[in-house]
């Protein structure tokens, strides 16, 4: 699923040189290569391993693998409402932040695709968001929540909207409301950045011809504009609902998983099992899961991209 | 008198977003300026500035402590993925050594979320006695970079001209020498660029961070961020003042580097 999934994200095609050739030579060959398969076998690879044999054994973080338990582990994580609810949130909030978070980047940069000069330099400004680090952007925007001197309370309550201050990150719909805003102020930016680069690809030539023949904005938008960047876009899409899914500062810093478990997405929920309850054997058959989730959801906006490929072909 | 009006739409449109992107940083400057008072008002702006958070926060915290171990983590760790990613990617889509599969599995291992390596890096960071280290980090971020390292340099490798490669291999240069001495400056941008990004990657990482370090003398500016709330008293100018001092090397670099950062982050994005 994730080897589909890549061949989404990938630009385009390196071919298997089949070479005859001596030892020396291909150890010198193995040598090139090394770096990235050491860096992989630490990160991908081994935790992989070391996962499923931590899922299927007793363990806690002083004492792994202290006998073998069959399915135990996985049967709990998927009797667990606590858990699934979990992975649910976390499925719904990145399928949908992705989305309004493309629709919004991708006005932004039509817009600041049309300020030609000014929307350069408007550009490295919306680099700031970006960069800045999440526990920051969770600092921020906590100060601008908070009930007691927040500046989003005290400003409704100086017009008048409110008389009482309102505890934004105690209330449960609330609270994900306000982790949706930072996430989009962090992130809308990237995506800007990368439809700008999608919108730049198109020649100009194109819209002259359609204005030629008569074409107004929208049906030149419609169909010319959208069209050529329907297989960019559902890539960003990916990427972004990739990046949604790793959603856990923010959670941290705003929330801490509560009010009670209501903003408590998979990741962070994993976390507190592994860290705080040392139950690393449950954690890990729980990341097996949530892994698993992924791909299966990550799928269709694969597929969407193989068949906007296509067409473009 | 058309292009004007024009113009006055867009500025419209434009200023409410630019508004929104600045206020969090407008505002985070402003709660540093306010006394504890001041920060119970509501008022965006301090009504009397004062200048004792900044002092304040570093005295509270070990905040320029925290600064100097991300700064050294995250350019140790940046540095290091690119020594391991440049060779590699460089073999994979020039020499056509490793193939497909390879640049696949990059790709795929990144979108693993880093939850899924968090367990089982503690337990290989602690056999190794890595764990609550410096080095510890800068190996942990250092290798999980490679695939986006792997990604962003890509299509600045593709995209060089094949002729360049001829050359030097008319002139006699193996393979090593030519990436050093050819290639890499021919897509310095391109490094330059996934350099500043897999640093500011590692600078604002917190996961790891937070469960692999554990005392002051190792904790990265995030983590120390993140304690700074947990605190009971906590002093909302002083943890403005102390985000703000970690937020500046960012920033400093995105004002410096911002044009290879737009055109590394725009090419690495789509085809």
């Amino acid at each position: 699923m994730t080897v589909f999934a890549a061949d989404a994200l990938r630009l385009d095609e390196t071919r298997l040189a089949t070479r005859r050739s001596t030892l020396p030579a291909r150890l010198s060959r193995a040598l090139w290569i090394a770096p990235i398969m050491l860096a992989l076998s630490v990160t991908t690879l081994y935790p992989t391993i070391f996962l499923l044999a931590l899922a299927f054994s007793k363990s806690t973080l002083g004492r792994p693998f202290r006998g073998f338990v069959g399915m135990k582990h996985f049967a709990i994580t998927l009797q667990d409402p606590l858990f699934l609810s979990a992975i649910g949130r976390s499925v719904a909030y990145a399928l949908s932040t992705s989305l309004l978070q493309l629709a919004l980047g991708f006005v932004i940069a039509l817009l600041f695709s049309s300020l030609l000069k000014a929307g350069r330099f408007l550009m490295s400004l919306v680099l700031l968001p970006l960069m800045t680090p999440p526990v920051m952007v969770g600092v921020a925007w906590k100060l601008i929540l908070a009930p007691a001197g927040g500046l989003l309370n005290g400003t409704l309550i100086k017009y008048g909207v409110i008389s009482e201050p309102i505890s934004f990150l105690g209330h449960p719909s609330l609270a994900w409301l306000a982790i949706a805003v930072a996430d989009l102020w962090q992130w809308t930016p990237f995506i800007v950045i990368l439809c700008f680069a999608a919108l730049s690809t198109i020649p100009e030539g194109v819209h002259e011809a359609a204005l030629v023949d008569g074409a107004n904005a929208w049906q030149r938008f419609r169909h010319i504009t959208l069209p050529l960047v329907a297989a960019p876009l559902s890539s960003i899409y990916l990427l972004k609902l990739i990046l949604s899914f790793k959603l856990f500062d923010l959670v941290y810093i705003l929330t801490f998983g509560g009010p009670g478990f209501a903003t408590t997405s998979a990741g962070f929920s994993i976390y507190r099992r592994a860290i705080e309850q040392f139950d690393v054997g449950r954690a890990a058959a729980e990341t097996i899961v949530y892994g698993l989730v992924i791909g299966l959801a990550t799928l269709p906006v694969v597929r969407l991209h193989q068949h906007f490929e296509r067409r473009e072909a | 008198m058309r292009l004007g009006t024009r113009h006055l739409w867009l500025a419209m449109a434009t200023a409410p977003i630019v508004g929104f992107f600045a206020l969090p940083i407008l505002y985070l400057l402003a709660v540093s300026f306010k006394t504890k008072d001041d920060v119970l008002s509501g008022h965006f702006w301090p009504t009397v500035p004062t200048f004792a958070n900044w002092p304040g926060a570093f005295e509270a915290a070990d905040i320029d402590g925290f600064i100097f171990n991300s700064v050294a983590v995250s350019v140790f760790a940046g540095l290091l993925t690119i020594a391991l990613t440049l060779p590699s990617s460089y073999a994979v889509l020039r020499l056509k050594i490793g193939g497909k599969w390879l640049a696949d599995v990059a790709l795929s291992s990144y979108m693993a979320p880093p939850i899924v390596a968090l367990i089982p890096l503690f337990f290989l960071l602690k056999a190794t006695g890595l764990l609550n280290t410096r080095a510890g980090l800068i190996l942990v971020y250092g290798f999980a970079n490679v695939p986006v390292a792997f990604w962003l340099l890509t299509p600045f490798l593709r995209r060089m001209p094949i002729e360049i490669e001829h050359a030097a291999a008319m002139d006699g240069a193996g393979p090593f020498r030519t990436l050093l001495q050819i290639v890499a400056p021919v897509i310095a941008p391109g490094i330059v660029a996934t350099l500043i990004i897999v640093t500011v990657l590692s600078y604002n990482e917190f996961l790891f961070a937070s469960a692999f370090t554990f005392s002051d003398a190792t904790r990265t500016l995030p983590v120390g961020i993140s304690l700074f709330q947990d605190d009971r008293l906590v002093n909302f100018g002083q943890m403005a003042a102390a985000s703000l001092a970690g937020i500046s090397p960012v920033y400093l670099i995105a004002l410096f580097m911002q044009r290879y950062l737009v055109s590394g982050l725009a090419h690495g994005g789509v085809k």
